[in-house]
């Protein structure tokens, strides 16, 4: 028998899908079945909100009267999706490496600013889920070399386009807030903004990378 | 327009939040009291999700620069009008340059004030709720000040004065049972539905927290998961925070239950100090509560279309 995830009804109309216990080796295939199996749930129009989370999926109905339905249909839809069936978007964020901390990283680790950037920017990263802020992705994929504790005393302010580095994760902060992750540089990309059509640009699946730039008169002595 | 000549403790456009973003890290938002919300507005032949005014403690003052209707629902924040006491549950017309001021109250904590055709700002994603953490919505999204100016339509129309009795306060909170039962395992959740808590004063429009002198600590972490506004977490210190509309969407703690559509509104209502029990209930209690609060609203449309 295939290890099956827990179903809950967790309120007359919404259910949570946790897949945490499964054991996996590759945490990141049970969350691409989570993307595709969200995909799948979209296009019923039956769900006010749909949560990706760390190996979790939230449902909220529309209506409490598809609770039970949606309660006996979902352990066999985990077993027939397709992960292949779902495409994420993929994004290069281009970034100023020249943030206040990135030496303080570098130094941590024995590398240099340089290769600090390197290794950021050669991974291409999965974005597990968004919350905490609209538009703020947990990224999965930051090299081991630069898994980084964070910072004692955090920081009232990490400016808006902050790229930091956060214990064994990476992220960037779509608006100003207070936070104890290490800045190591900026980005100018809009990653939420309320006034648009699509208000954040990273959706849970898509997949990016961090260009540097250079050229701007940006260096990171 | 209605101008605030003193803006209180936190006064904010809502109507009934976001849906549909959450999975992008976007909070509901909305009323705290969406049955304050929706009584105010049907007193006024309003449409439910007509974005009103949720006053929090009181001691607020807005000067009203046309004619219109208004109707109080909520909590008693001992408002007058020009120096005249108007009470919660009833419409009262309101001339151009009249004062409404409201002192505060000595039960509940938030008042809602809806005005006839609805508060006329700007729709941000789906809603004119006002999204304080992440600052869009209502009024550039923030708390209401000194000086600001409220878009509303003039309304120089009669209209009949009519009432609404506020449903009794519960203390009794239902629950949807936890999905970590196992997890927290069942003497800890005894020691929950045995204790009465106390409000917090830290607490805010994203959650309430409750104190108490049992033990409810614990050391399990979990991955982050989706939550909701009555989403009960329990943090390894064993103090409880009930999200309410302005919580965050995914959090790491282990979830003690889902408080019953039909009881979240009570949060709303909840001041400092204030005793809060929890009782698990079935899925069947918690749609009956539910059929119970639609009917009474059912009941009260029905009363006012006889009355209009």
């Amino acid at each position: 028998m295939k290890p099956a995830p827990h179903i809950y009804a967790l309120t007359n109309s919404s259910l949570l899908l946790d897949a945490s216990h499964l054991d996996a080796t590759d945490r990141l295939s049970i969350q691409k079945k989570i993307w595709a199996l969200t995909s799948h749930c979209k296009c019923t129009d039956e769900f006010t909100d749909l949560v990706p989370a760390m190996n979790s999926l939230t449902l909220y109905l529309k209506s409490g009267k598809h609770l039970n339905k949606w309660l006996q249909v979902l352990p066999s839809l985990w077993n027939d999706i397709k992960t292949s069936t779902f495409k994420g978007q993929h994004h290069l964020i281009e970034t100023i490496y020249k943030g206040e901390d990135i030496n303080y990283v570098a130094r941590y680790h024995n590398l240099s600013a340089d290769e600090v950037i390197n290794i950021h920017i050669k991974t291409k990263y999965h974005v597990l889920f968004l919350g905490f802020q609209p538009g703020f992705a947990y990224l999965h994929g930051l090299d081991e070399q630069l898994h980084t504790p964070r910072r004692d005393e955090p920081r009232i302010k990490v400016p808006k386009g902050s790229v930091a580095i956060g214990a064994e994760q990476t992220g960037i902060y779509p608006a100003d807030t207070p936070g104890g992750w290490h800045i190591i540089g900026h980005t100018d990309t809009a990653l939420f903004d309320s006034t648009s059509e699509q208000p954040c640009l990273i959706q849970p699946g898509d997949t990016l990378e961090f260009v540097p730039l250079v050229n701007k008169g940006a260096t990171h002595d | 327009m209605i101008k605030v000549l003193k803006s209180g403790v936190l006064l904010t456009i809502q109507d009934f939040g976001r849906d549909g973003y959450r999975h992008l890290g976007v909070s509901k938002a909305g009323s705290l009291d969406p049955f304050a919300q929706i009584i105010a507005n049907r007193l006024l032949n309003n449409n439910d999700n007509d974005a009103v005014l949720e006053i929090t403690v009181g001691l607020c003052e807005l000067e009203f620069t046309c004619d219109t209707v208004i109707a109080l629902h909520g909590a008693d924040l001992q408002a007058t009008l020009d120096g005249q006491a108007i009470y919660p549950g009833w419409t009262y017309t309101v001339k151009n340059k009249q004062v409404l001021s409201f002192a505060t109250g000595r039960a509940g904590l938030r008042a809602y004030l809806a005005v006839k055709g609805g508060i006329q700002n700007t729709q941000v994603m789906g809603s004119k709720s006002t999204d304080l953490n992440a600052c869009f919505g209502g009024i550039e999204g923030r708390a209401l000040a000194t000086g600001d100016e409220i878009p509303i339509t003039p309304y120089y129309g009669e209209f009949i004065k009519v009432g609404a009795i506020a449903p009794a306060q519960r203390k009794l909170i239902r629950l949807h049972p936890s999905p970590h039962a196992n997890l927290l395992g069942e003497p800890l959740l005894n020691n929950f539905v045995s204790t009465a808590f106390k409000v917090s004063s830290n607490s805010n429009r994203m959650g309430v927290r409750l104190e108490h002198k049992n033990n409810l600590v614990h050391s399990h972490s979990l991955p982050s998961l989706g939550v909701s506004p009555g989403s009960i977490q329990l943090p390894p210190s064993g103090e409880p925070i009930v999200l309410l509309n302005d919580g965050q969407t995914t959090g790491g703690y282990p979830l003690l239950g889902t408080v019953i559509e039909a009881d979240l509104h009570q949060f709303a209502q909840f001041r400092p100090l204030d005793t809060v029990e929890f009782k698990y209930v079935t899925f069947e209690e918690a749609a009956k509560a539910k059929q119970k609060l639609d009917g009474h609203l059912h009941q009260f449309s029905l009363a006012l279309k006889n009355n209009l």
